[in-house]
């Protein structure tokens, strides 16, 4: 194929400058045009089902404190390793009870992993992406802090959160069988492996 | 002694109302700009930005002014001054409406091309007091790019002359007869177009901004310049716009004459006339990258200034003939 750099014109077209008056048409023709900018702190974007914000331990409405079991794949699977648990065992019973549970925001890359693998939906990532501080402390979340990020949250929800399952929180295409039950939810049909619109698929789909 | 007086207070209200326009060209400019290019320009300081020129005033002139140590301070200082005066002297010939021009002189069109080249050894000076490499480019390429147009757009307005027989800025209107037709853009169509070009690259701006040219120049000439002196510097560029844009209505679309006359505003169409010049002025900016320095020395010296020639032959034909 041969690329043509200099498109041909006619002397008549060389003289009254064709190209330049179409730019201007189009400068002209933008100027009428909607502006796409938005005015941010009075207009906030619309935040999408799977976005990935704020950390949040969700608050476990039977005894009050955290879902969470200590199972720490969270921490394991964590990339920046921000996420630090410490627990111990019950005498009794033997299962695990958490001392602690901190999160160093300011490491964390919000790739979602720790929701995705979480067997019990207790650490979400939540809507709020609002929470810039001028210190590090108060972006150091402990298990304290994270209850409260949730509870923050479910009061910009309006609250009725009490059985709110996020379908994101999900491994994306894992096989339904090596999921628990808490991660059995519904997701939307283009979440699925088969059904997500990505690539070759996304280009036909567009142009039809 | 009452004369005096009353000049003095007419030179007053020209220049505040003159700073007035050049705040808001500003903030015209910006919107306009922004809305091209599908943004919304300034939005904050005021109802839709509107204070935002009253607040870039407050904010430049409390600025720490910076004089570097290497610079010649005399000519440092000195430069937006002359720059500033030049430009604001070039009001004081401009006719707004009949008798209503400060220095009614008869050689208006000649004493605003001689400040306006004036104008250009502020630029220069700047670039070369400040003492700095880019501002020596910047002030190097202004001079070169204000002689090779100067010689463009006074052959252009020739043409003009030739027709009006006068360089009076009031008579020149006058002689274009308050009719539609009687307009100079008509048998002066090709001066015309060859002023719109020298007028963009005398006053400096896009396409031919090269002594600014941010991209490869930092700043030009002003580069070294901050607070109060660099606003000086933008407040002479936006004045030499307006005189410009006042020269083009005045020479071409037929000054302060319209369709109909405004009781008690004569200036009205003359401003209405400007302002489409300013329009014009950052619709070109919103559109055109810039030139590049070989190209625009050919543009002026190859193709410009044997147009302006050619129509000051025809000009002279056709009249010979025709009177």
């Amino acid at each position: 194929m041969q690329i043509q750099y200099k498109p041909t014109r006619t002397l008549l077209q060389t003289i009254l400058h064709v190209e330049i008056l179409q730019g201007m048409a189009l400068t002209l023709k933008r100027l009428f045009s909607k502006p796409i900018t938005r005015q941010y702190p009075q207009e906030k974007p619309d935040v999408r089902l799977g976005f990935r914000g704020q950390h949040a331990l969700v608050r476990d409405q039977a005894s009050g404190g955290s879902k969470c079991v200590a199972c720490m794949r969270c921490a394991t699977v964590c990339p920046s390793r921000c996420i630090r648990i410490r627990y111990h065992e019950d005498e009794e019973s033997g299962a695990r009870v958490v001392d602690s549970y901190d999160i160093e925001a300011l490491r964390c890359v919000y790739c979602g992993f720790c929701e995705e693998v979480c067997p019990v939906n207790a650490l979400v990532m939540t809507e709020v992406f609002e929470y810039g501080a001028y210190d590090r402390q108060s972006i150091f979340f402990d298990q304290q802090r994270l209850l409260e990020n949730w509870d923050r949250f479910t009061e910009l929800k309006g609250g009725g959160m009490d059985n709110y399952v996020n379908p994101f929180w999900r491994p994306r295409g894992a096989d339904e069988k090596t999921l628990t039950a808490a991660k059995r939810v519904k997701v939307p049909d283009d979440w699925t492996l088969e059904g997500q619109v990505v690539g070759k698929k996304f280009k036909t789909e567009r142009s039809v | 002694m009452m004369q005096v007086l009353i000049l003095f207070i007419q030179i007053l209200v020209l220049f505040a109302i003159v700073m007035l326009h050049v705040a808001y060209a500003t903030y015209f400019e910006r919107k306009i700009i922004g809305h091209m290019q599908v943004r919304m320009g300034p939005m904050r300081v005021g109802y839709h930005g509107l204070l935002q020129p009253i607040a870039d005033g407050i904010k430049s002139f409390f600025k720490e002014d910076i004089i570097p140590e290497q610079a010649d301070k005399a000519a440092f200082r000195a430069a937006p001054i002359i720059c500033l005066v030049a430009m604001m002297t070039s009001l004081a010939v401009l006719p707004f409406a009949k008798g209503w021009v400060l220095a009614d002189i008869n050689i208006g069109l000649l004493f605003i091309f001689a400040m306006s080249s004036l104008a250009s050894y502020g630029v220069i000076l700047a670039g070369w007091a400040s003492n700095s490499k880019f501002t020596f480019l910047g002030g190097m390429r202004s001079m070169a790019q204000v002689i090779s147009y100067e010689i463009a757009m006074g052959l252009s307005l020739v043409g003009v002359m030739m027709l009006s027989g006068t360089l009076n800025l009031t008579e020149i209107v006058e002689a274009q007869g308050t009719s539609f037709t009687g307009m100079y853009i008509f048998p002066q169509i090709l001066a015309f177009f060859v002023f719109c070009i020298a007028m963009l690259a005398e006053t400096n701006r896009v396409p031919f901004d090269l002594p600014e040219a941010e991209t490869e120049l930092v700043s030009g000439y002003c580069t070294e310049y901050s607070g109060m002196r660099y606003a000086i510097f933008f407040m002479a560029e936006y004045i030499g716009m307006m005189v410009m844009a006042a020269i083009g209505t005045i020479c071409f679309l037929g000054g302060w004459n319209g369709p109909f006359v405004i009781p008690f505003f004569p200036p009205f169409w003359l401003i209405l006339k400007i302002y489409v010049f300013m329009f014009f002025f950052i619709w070109i900016r919103a559109t055109l990258p810039r030139y590049r320095y070989d190209q625009l020395m050919e543009l002026g010296w190859k193709l410009l200034i044997p147009l302006a020639l050619a129509n000051i032959v025809l000009t002279g034909i056709i009249k010979a003939f025709t009177s």
